[in-house]
């Protein structure tokens, strides 16, 4: 089943129908299909944020590098940050397909105009904090994208295949980092556990508020798969037993899975802190934007000279 | 007449493989030619035309295989994992049930 071609008898209204009419039946379209303007809209909005999020993602961990604990972790590490930069080439470029050139994309992420995700917005204080990310962050994460892999968007879930199996190497490369230290010396588990008591928070906020599914546009347009607190249900199903197993403790008393209902309880995030950090205004978000524009100014003169052009004045 | 190159989509959403190449005098031919070759069967959901000249193949061996160990991008090289989570499992279920820190 191809998206509906666009029939010049057609009006707009009755074309989105059938166009909705199609992605509700499981159908995907191309970059090349007629899309409606909402659907464009919501799409590029969804795409530009997680790809601001790959770029803002490589920040926290690229101070840990040049203090990696041995030659192993630091290879481990600068190729997982490559591959989030990686990843932010691939879905740029998908969301330049949809009509906004990347130097704006730019330049309303470095302008704080657009989002990237609030766990990125966040100081990275131990070396704890680079286990935690890599094997906690990225396993939400893993959660919320692989849903992607059934996106209406047939060229975003294709490149969300490859990201998909960089981010289990992340998972794994942080899952060893934290069973390293939560068998390792009083010292090196205290240095866990005090990462994770700092990030269960942004951990519990990563999926976003519970928005009931029928209120979610996102899912209505099929670009996500899953609601926001099915994939938290899923993190918590999947994560807090692994945790407990190796010795952690889950810093919220409130949190424990209702063998009735099997659903897990919790205490409710503060999701007004939530859009807050979302906006700019998390204890890292200021010193990462100017991290992010430094870099882009920096690297002005090498893109003038791609182009051919005169460099910038400095 | 020119060299164009078929790539076949089998099923909705997923990759346009290469099919194979016909001849033709230009695109609009090749298009016929490519579905008459490649999808007779209705087995290509979409296909994509494009000339041959257009392709640029990249294949220094040194750049996409460049010398050296790069297994620890490779989940494979965490398969300990598995291991190291069970002795610490044991090791945690241990002390609690003496009723002391791992
Ligand atoms: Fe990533
Ligand atoms: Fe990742």
């Amino acid at each position: 089943m191809t998206a509906p071609a666009l029939a010049p008898e057609m009006a707009v209204e009755e074309h989105t129908a059938a166009f909705r009419a199609h992605i509700e039946a499981g159908g995907q379209v191309e970059a090349t299909d007629w899309l409606p303007d909402e659907y464009r809209r919501r799409l590029l909005r969804f795409i530009e944020m997680h790809a601001n999020s790959e770029i803002m993602g490589a920040l926290p961990e690229r101070d840990w590098i040049a203090k990696a604990p041995s030659l192993k972790r630091k290879l481990g590490l600068t190729a997982k940050i490559q591959d989030e930069v990686g990843h932010a080439q691939l879905i740029y470029r998908v969301a330049e397909d949809l009509g906004k050139p990347r130097e704006q994309m730019f330049a309303d992420l470095i302008g704080g105009k657009s989002k990237f995700h609030n766990v990125f917005h966040y100081p990275t204080q131990s070396w704890g904090d680079v286990g935690a990310i890599s094997w906690l962050v990225d396993g939400a994460a893993i959660l919320s994208q692989s849903g992607l892999l059934r996106c209406s968007y047939a060229p975003y879930a294709r490149i969300m295949k490859r990201i998909c199996w960089e981010e289990a190497v992340h998972l794994k490369h942080g899952e060893d980092i934290c069973l390293t230290l939560a068998g390792g010396t009083p010292l090196q588990r205290a240095m866990l556990q005090e990462a994770i008591d700092r990030w269960w928070e942004p951990l519990m906020m990563f999926h976003g508020p519970p928005t009931p599914p029928e209120k979610d546009g996102d899912l209505a347009w099929r670009i996500k798969a899953k609601p926001n607190e099915e994939l938290r249900q899923e993190f918590l199903d999947r994560y807090v037993p692994q945790m407990r197993e190796i010795g952690l403790s889950i810093p919220d008393p409130a949190c424990r899975k209702d063998a009735e209902m099997g659903r897990w309880q919790y205490t409710e995030p503060d999701w007004a802190k939530l859009a807050q950090i979302g906006n700019g205004a998390g204890p890292a978000s200021a010193q990462r934007l100017a991290f992010r524009r430094l870099s882009y100014d920096e690297g002005a003169w090498l893109r003038a000279a791609l182009l051919g052009e005169a460099a910038p004045a400095a | 007449m020119a060299v164009f190159e078929v790539f076949s989509q089998q099923d909705p959403g997923g990759p346009y493989v290469h099919a194979g190449s016909v001849v033709a005098p230009d695109i609009t031919l090749a298009g016929q030619y490519a579905r008459n070759s490649f999808s007779r069967r209705e087995d290509a959901f979409r296909l994509w035309i494009v000339p041959r000249e257009a392709i640029h193949e990249e294949a220094d061996l040194d750049l996409l295989r460049p010398p050296g160990d790069h297994r620890y991008r490779l989940g494979r090289y965490y398969r300990a994992n598995v291991e190291k989570r069970k002795r610490l499992k044991t090791r945690v279920a241990e002390a609690a049930a003496e009723g002391r820190l791992a």
